[in-house]
């Protein structure tokens, strides 16, 4: 009787808890949210959904740095002729349900005029259409599978897909080693991004006139990749082809070197963070990953980004920050070209968003990762791609991507 | 209020779809047996559903017809429950840890299937499924009476002879048997009536997501399944239902008390960890669940409060 009572009033508090949470909520007392509601706005909202928290927040972590470099850069720029930004961050955390509620959130609490997110292509699958019924522009930052802007008329990308990122890095190895005759694939197969890479990789070894020796699978849990790697060796490949994740990419690289694998090795896009480094320390040496962002690349705002990163984080900036630099940029420009044929903070919300969104699949934009522009269905179009090369020291200890001409 | 439904009402649904999951593994529990099996008909309820609605039912109309829906779940809780009887017969002779590892290898034999069919779309699984409905919160039309249904067969089931002997099995199988009870027989049944429950559920959830992968149903969704049961109470059905809907919940009502403004600015940091420090919370809450209340929170007990027991 007694404990009874005691776990009774443990649990009243919880429930006062939640009602508190849902209700003070719509009864919103934040004067950031108040000012979000455009016709008597000080600030423009743009909502960032990226994964902050779960396996996936090493990527969306960079996501948030690079869209917080763009936010003060434009507006110490001035914003939106006077008017400022304003950054609201909502987490996706790793799942499909956490980016449905992320997405509802800035798009009925936050009442901001475009996202940029989520930070995987699944998630993307989940929780665009939601923002296509609502009329709200989406600009993915990092979602490069295939069928992304085709989710509807609301959703474009900054973010090149893997079937024109990835072929860049077979014909540089092909450029310096033209030899290169058989060709082993691995693939990590519980990977959607991998799963999808893999294929690009294997159609263009095909065009290539290549011979695709052997193909071999892997979990990206997987620690041992022995039986893998001595089935492809004894075929003798010429060139390596690894779509993985950093952890498992990176000891793959290392147990094929370990077994006596001499050739060229070419790194997905997953391989392509300096987090491989410390798995493979020195065989990392000289594996070759495509890339869609250079921080060599030349241009007056690659410069100031790539020196407010060097600031802030004491190392080059990677590619998912300037993607996620781009894809606010895009939202900047296109908010200034709207801006002038009528004033977004007169616009209502509604007629911004759908605004907003045929403004900015017509424009030009010059970015970090340089010149962009979009097709009518929201493709990204995008001139510059670059092959680096991982260099390390001798010790293994330190490492970097070089930038291959 | 019209704002408070469009922000939260895909949370609210999320609620109820996972009330609806902690009774599917509330069922074998009622015999105590542990089965981490629910994610495993879950994700097949849902592939079902995504296989169907976009390549065998295709409509040209904007909406996905809702009778369609309806057989789509019948159809997945119909295989769910066939597929959970042919497992549920050799599996149930084992017990406790056992059968654990047992179902865990089950969920695990049909996430490797899908990641390596053609027919399920691999490791990016299945994407584009049509929806029934125009927005989000309208799918309580088809989970909330999903939900209330159960609810009222688990109420009485707990009052009629099978329920009885499910009960009787759990608090001890020898005895059970010695008084004509035919433990297999429950058993399974209970398995059965899991497994059918999650596949269904599994059904509604592919077109509320609008995708399904083969991250849908693994060992981790197991642990929050049996984290909704356990905290939430296995002694009574409401304990799943209350554990299932304040453990969905937890993360977004963090991330609103975080966003609510209730805090003075010196607390920021303490917003900005309700926001992006969810699952710690979450864990945390786990830990003091067990240790604080090992019968979970909803015990049968509460219902006895106002009797006076001398």
């Amino acid at each position: 009787m007694n404990t009874a009572f005691i776990r009774t009033t443990a649990l009243l508090p919880i429930f006062a808890l939640f009602f508190t949470a849902c209700s003070s909520s719509t009864v919103s007392t934040n004067p950031a949210n108040n000012n979000a509601t455009p016709q008597t706005s000080t600030v423009i909202p743009i909502g960032i959904a990226v994964a902050q928290t779960s396996n996936v927040a090493l990527l969306g972590q960079e996501q948030v740095a690079g869209a917080k470099i763009a936010e003060k850069y434009f507006n110490d720029q001035g914003g939106i002729n006077g008017t400022p930004i304003k950054l609201v961050f909502q987490d996706t955390a790793g799942d499909e349900a956490g980016t449905i509620n992320a997405f509802q959130a800035l798009i009925n609490k936050d009442k901001v005029v475009g996202i940029v997110g989520p930070t995987l292509s699944q998630q993307a699958f989940s929780a665009n259409p939601i923002a296509e019924r609502a009329k709200i522009p989406v600009l993915a930052p990092s979602n490069t599978a295939k069928g992304i802007p085709e989710i509807g008329d609301y959703i474009a990308r900054v973010s090149a897909p893997v079937s024109v990122v990835a072929p860049n890095s077979i014909k540089a190895a092909l450029k310096i080693n033209p030899n290169i005759k058989k060709v082993a694939v691995f693939f990590a197969q519980n990977d959607a991004f991998s799963k999808s890479e893999t294929e690009i990789f294997q159609q263009t070894v095909k065009e290539q006139n290549l011979e695709l020796v052997t193909v071999q699978k892997f979990q990206t849990s997987d620690t041992d990749f022995q039986s893998q790697a001595t089935n492809a060796i004894n075929l003798k490949p010429d060139l390596v082809i690894i779509s993985g994740l950093a952890a498992d990419g990176g000891n793959l690289v290392r147990q094929l070197r370990e077994l006596g694998y001499k050739g060229l090795i070419v790194g997905g896009n997953g391989l392509n963070t300096s987090n491989i480094f410390p798995v493979c320390k020195a065989l990392c040496d000289g594996v070759l990953i495509a890339q869609a962002y250079s921080p060599e690349h030349p241009g007056e705002i690659n410069t100031k980004f790539r020196q407010a990163y060097l600031d802030q984080f004491k190392k080059e900036p990677p590619q998912f920050s300037a993607q996620a630099f781009a894809a606010v940029q895009v939202y900047v420009e296109a908010l200034k070209s709207l801006d002038q044929k009528s004033k977004v903070n007169k616009l209502e919300l509604p007629a911004l968003r759908t605004e907003l969104n045929k403004q900015l699949l017509t424009g030009k934009y010059n970015t970090p990762l340089g010149e962009i522009a979009f097709t009518p269905i929201g493709e990204i179009v995008q001139k510059d791609f670059y092959v680096a090369q991982i260099k390390m020291e001798a010790d293994g200890s330190k490492g970097k991507f070089t930038f291959l001409k | 209020m019209a704002e408070f439904f469009s922000t939260y009402g895909s949370l609210i649904v999320s609620m109820v779809l996972g009330a609806l999951l902690g009774l599917s593994l509330y069922l074998p529990l009622m015999t105590g047996q542990l089965s981490l099996a629910s994610p495993g008909f879950y994700a097949l309820g849902g592939y079902i559903a995504a296989i169907l609605s976009t390549k065998v039912f295709t409509s040209s109309s904007n909406l996905f017809p809702l009778h369609l829906l309806l057989l789509e779940m019948l159809i997945a809780g119909l295989v769910s429950g066939i597929l959970g009887l042919l497992v549920g017969i050799p599996a149930l002779r084992l017990r406790g840890i056992y059968l654990a590892i047992a179902t865990i290898a089950f969920v695990e034999v049909l996430r490797v299937l899908s990641l390596n069919l053609e027919i399920t779309g691999g490791a990016v699984g299945i994407f584009g499924i049509p929806q029934p409905f125009q927005t989000q919160i309208e799918y309580l039309w088809i989970a909330l009476p999903l939900l209330l249904i159960s609810m009222i067969l688990f109420y009485r089931l707990e009052r009629v002879r099978v329920g009885r002997a499910f009960t009787a099995i759990r608090e001890d199988e020898l005895a059970a048997g010695a008084m004509g009870i035919n433990p297999t027989y429950y058993k399974v049944l209970a398995f059965t009536l899991g497994a059918i429950l999650a596949g269904i559920v599994g059904a509604i959830s592919a077109h509320f997501l609008n995708t399904w992968n083969a991250r849908q149903g693994t060992f981790d969704a197991s642990i929050i399944y049996l984290t909704f049961v356990l905290i939430g109470g296995s002694r009574t059905f409401l304990g799943s239902v209350v554990g299932g809907m304040v453990f969905t919940a937890l993360p977004e009502v963090l991330r609103g008390i975080a966003d609510s403004g209730l805090f003075p600015s010196w607390l920021g940091w303490l917003a900005q960890f309700l926001r992006d420090g969810r699952l710690i919370i979450f864990g945390l809450l786990i830990v003091i669940g067990t240790i604080f209340f090992p019968q979970g929170l909803v015990t049968p007990d509460i219902f006895k409060m106002g009797k006076v027991k001398k």
